[in-house]
Parts: C-alpha cells; structure tokens; sequence
C-alpha cells in the first residue's frame, strides 16, 4: 500500500517537474527565438546597409569597376578551367564517338541515289590507318632553348633530387 | 550482337581486336570495312595477317563475305611452334609482330617465327625498335629466358622488301605483376643507324648530325653503323636510324625514322633524317613514362594478363591508338584501369604531364601450355 501511494506521488511530482522544465524551456525557446528575430533582423538591415553602400561605391566609379583585378579573375577562371578539365578515366571509358550512316540516309537525291561523304569530321575514324605510332605534338619546337631547358632533369646530367645521389 | 560475341565496325584498330579476340576466346565480328571506299573491302596486308594468326592456331573459323566488308571470327587454341609468313609488303614485318609479340608467351609451344618482307619502314615500328624496347619491357613481366630473341637476318626496306626477321619466345604460364612508377634518369642513348644499296657512309652522316643534337644533353651516346651487303639487303634502297635512351631504372624510350621510300615523295638527307630522329627522341623524352609510347598497349595488355595482383604503370600521355586499346580490354575482359594524371611539379624539369595506370590482373593462365 504505502509504496504503491509513494510511487504515486512520486510520479506526480516527477510529471509536475518535467511540466515545469518543460514550460521553463519553452519559455526559454521563445525568449530565444525572439532574441535571433532581432539578430537577423538587425543583420539584414545591416547587410542592406552594407549593400546599399556598395552600389553606392559602384556608381561613383562607374564603368571602370570591372577591369578591377582582372589578373585575379584570370587567374580564378583558369584554375577552375584547370579544376573542370574533363576526367581522363571519363574520356577514356566514356561515350565513344561512333559512326552513324543515319546522316547519310537522310541526304538522298531523287529517293534514289545516297550523297557519300567523307567522314572527316568524324572524331573515330572507323576506317583510318591501324598504327602504333604516335605522332609528335607540332606545338613543340625543339630548336628552342626553352622546350630543350624543359626535359634536362631528365638526364643524368641534370639535376638531382635531393633524396637521391648521382653515385 | 551475339550472346558471346562482339560486333565493330570498320578496319582500324584491326589487330587488336583479332588479338583480343584469340587471348579472349571471345568471337568477334567486324563489320562495314571499307564499305563507302571505291575498293571496298579488306586490303591485301590485313588478308595476310589473318594468315598468320590462322598459322599460329589451331581450329580457328574465319568467315569473310564476298566484297570482303565483313568478317567473323571464331578463336581458336593458341599453338606457336615453327612458323613461316611471307608478309605483305604493304605494311612491314613490325605490323605483324606487333601482334605477335601479345599473342606468343600464351602459346601451347614455344614460337619460332621467320617473318620475310619490309623490316623498315613509315607507319609502323621498326624491327630494330621493337627489339631494343619491347624486349626489355617483356622480360620485366617475366617472360624470359633462353630462346627470347628477335634478329634481323636480312634487312628489307620498303616497297621492295626481301627482309627476313627471325623471333622466337618461350611461352609462360602465368604472367608477373610489374609496379613500374619511377623511370629513373636517363644514363645513356644507344641507337642504330642502317643503310642498306646506299653508300656505307650515309650511316656516318646520321650519326654525326644526331649526335649534334643529342649531345647537349648527355655524353654518353653511341650508334652503331649496321650496313648490309649483298643478298641480306633486300630490293630497296634506303637508309635509316633507331635511337634508344636507357634510364637507370631500365626504361626505354625509342624513336626512329626511315628515309622516304624509293619512288615515293622526295628524297630525305641522311643529315636531315639524324637532326629530325633525334627531335623525335626528345618529344618522346618530354612524354616520359617507363614505356615508350609505341608500346603503351603491350604493357596494358600484359597488365591485364597478369596474376590477381596489382599492376601500376607510369606512362606518358595516352596515344589514341592505346586509349581504344583500353576500351577493348574492357569489351573483351571487363577490366578497367585506374587512370590518374601526374602533373610534374614545377621547379623539375621533367617534360609533360604523366599518366599513372593501375589495374588488377584477370589472373589469366596460359590453358594452352602443356605441362613437362
């Protein structure tokens, strides 16, 4: 009898904290809430101000505000450029560029005759020559002293690193 | 498309596929060959090749349709043993060894080929050349051992040929998986300068003009003078070179040139073809990588082939030639490689972008081998 009446009680008691706590939180919540209404408010107006001082800034100077760090923007552009450069795997595995005759079936003369067309601008040549060899990139010019300067390390004679040894 | 088998379209990229194919046991089926050609159909040198891969197997079914715009081929048992073809003479004997050199370690018996025709000339690797690069680059997978060797027994140049080139290779079971990802520095440049019904001295002026370009860069630099005589000359006149730098590491990379053929555009100087050899050679030093790039595609075959284990390959950039390579590894035995580019850092100056290839073997053993 006596700890089932306790236990009662003590049930009670512990429902009337857990309301008390949970109106005190609740209290607290909104106090909060109206506390981060303000902050943002305030932000906004702020950040408002801070905009309106801009374009304030932008007319004043006028035309002349995007030439601005134009190294910086170049810069920007082709490390993106750099960072966009597509995925070698993705290129390699990807879709393969492949001959279609649909074109050609399209260009037909009289309902009769095809139009035949070199495929030169076809990426895959279906039909090119079956070769190994890999033709040298005409950009290079090894009669300048740069492009010669770029492979030198690769040489016993040029530099080392400084974890290896030449002997 | 066949349950097994794979359909292509058009005639390039040939080899490979049939290659493929034979290693693969997978059916192939190329179509629309030369179809909108005025002479429509397969050439000559590609006939003769599947001559060849018909000599060194055994059971394979080859169909071709009457205009010769299709063909399917059904693989059968690789067998090796002693071989002899008369190649085409409209591609050299390096087109056929070209493939030969993917197909022999797998053999049931060890191949002793002797392959006659043009040993040098435009448009494909060179005997010399495979010899001092694709060699080496074998015996790093393992296969090795007595019996490994490819000479020159008459020297052909194109378009009259008369060459003769002898190759034979032990076959394995199982190929080694390689982690090849430092070339090391380059320590020194072999080459071969050859001319055959010119003057001996021409190989003398390709040497001297080469090494004014070569020697900026490195001292040790030594070409041998090759100049055959009488019936091992072969029809043509022409004269040529293969350079080789070999890094501390053991890489090599090639590069070569062969005069214009007899009859065909104009004639090249013995001095120009040195100067512009050994500019080939530095483009091929800018690519880098421990494989040249004319053997790219037999490194990732053998990649492919080799144990259940990781492979990784430093190479140059990608030939197109090897990027269509890649896609039929993946067609034929669904493996793809790991691809990640190497840009060198900015104070060494190392040459151009590296690409580092990664895969794991199919753990292919050879099924043809008899056991001793």
């Amino acid at each position: 009898g006596d700890s089932g009446h306790c236990s009662e009680e003590d049930e009670e008691e512990s429902d009337d904290g857990e309301e008390e706590s949970e109106g005190e939180s609740g209290e607290d919540d909104v106090a909060a809430d109206a506390a981060m209404k303000e902050k943002i408010a305030s932000e906004e107006e702020e950040e408002e101000e801070e905009e309106e001082e801009e374009e304030e800034v932008e007319e004043e100077e006028g035309g002349l505000k995007w030439k601005e760090g134009l190294q910086q923007k170049a810069s920007d552009a082709f490390l993106r450029q750099q960072q966009a450069a597509p995925n070698l795997r993705k290129r390699v595995y990807g879709s393969v560029v492949e001959v279609d005759d649909s074109e050609d079936e399209e260009q037909e003369l009289g309902g009769l005759f095809r139009v035949s067309r070199p495929q030169n601008s076809k990426k895959f040549q279906a039909n090119a020559v079956d070769s190994s060899r890999f033709s040298p990139d005409a950009s290079h010019n090894w009669e300048l002293e740069e492009m010669l300067n770029s492979i030198r390390d690769c040489f016993v004679t040029g530099k080392w690193d400084e974890s290896q040894d030449a002997a | 498309m066949a349950s097994q088998g794979l359909a292509y379209d058009g005639c390039n990229f040939f080899r490979q596929r049939l290659v493929l194919s034979t290693l693969s046991g997978k059916r192939v089926k190329i179509s629309n060959i030369r179809s909108k050609d005025d002479n429509p159909g397969l050439r000559d040198f590609e006939a003769s090749f599947i001559r060849l891969l018909d000599k060194v197997t055994n059971g394979s079914k080859i169909e071709i349709n009457q205009t010769g715009t299709v063909l399917f081929y059904m693989p059968g048992l690789l067998h090796g043993g002693s071989v002899e073809h008369d190649c085409n003479m409209q591609r050299s004997v390096g087109y056929y060894l070209e493939a030969l050199l993917m197909l022999a370690p797998f053999m049931k018996t060890s191949l002793k080929a002797t392959l006659r025709g043009v040993t040098n000339d435009h448009t494909d690797p060179t005997i010399d050349m495979l010899k001092s690069t694709a060699l080496p680059l074998m015996k790093k997978f393992g296969i090795d051992g007595e019996g490994f060797d490819l000479k020159v027994v008459k020297r052909g140049m194109a378009p009259g040929g008369g060459g003769e080139v002898f190759f034979s290779c032990p076959v394995r079971r199982t190929i080694r998986p390689v982690q090849l990802t430092d070339p090391g520095k380059i320590k020194r440049i072999r080459g071969v300068a050859y001319s055959v019904r010119v003057s001996p001295q021409m190989a003398n002026r390709i040497v001297d003009s080469t090494r004014s370009v070569l020697n900026q860069f490195i001292p040790d630099i030594y070409i041998y003078t090759d100049h055959m005589k009488g019936a091992n000359s072969g029809k043509s006149p022409g004269f040529g070179l293969t350079l080789v730098a070999e890094t501390l590491n053991g890489s090599f990379l090639s590069a070569e040139m062969s005069s214009t053929p007899q009859g065909q555009g104009d004639p090249m100087l013995p001095e120009d073809l040195g100067r512009n050899c050994a500019k080939l050679l530095l483009e091929e030093v800018h690519r880098g990588g421990c494989v040249d790039s004319s053997n790219q595609s037999l490194t990732l075959l053998l990649m492919t082939l080799g144990q259940q284990d990781v492979s990784k390959v430093l190479l140059g950039p990608l030939s197109p030639y090897t990027i269509e390579f890649l896609r039929h590894i993946k067609d034929f035995f669904q493996i793809m490689f790991k691809i990640e580019v190497q840009k060198p850092s900015e104070d060494k100056r190392k040459g151009g972008d590296k690409v580092l290839m990664t895969c794991v073997g199919v753990g292919y053993s050879n099924i043809n081998k008899t056991l001793k």
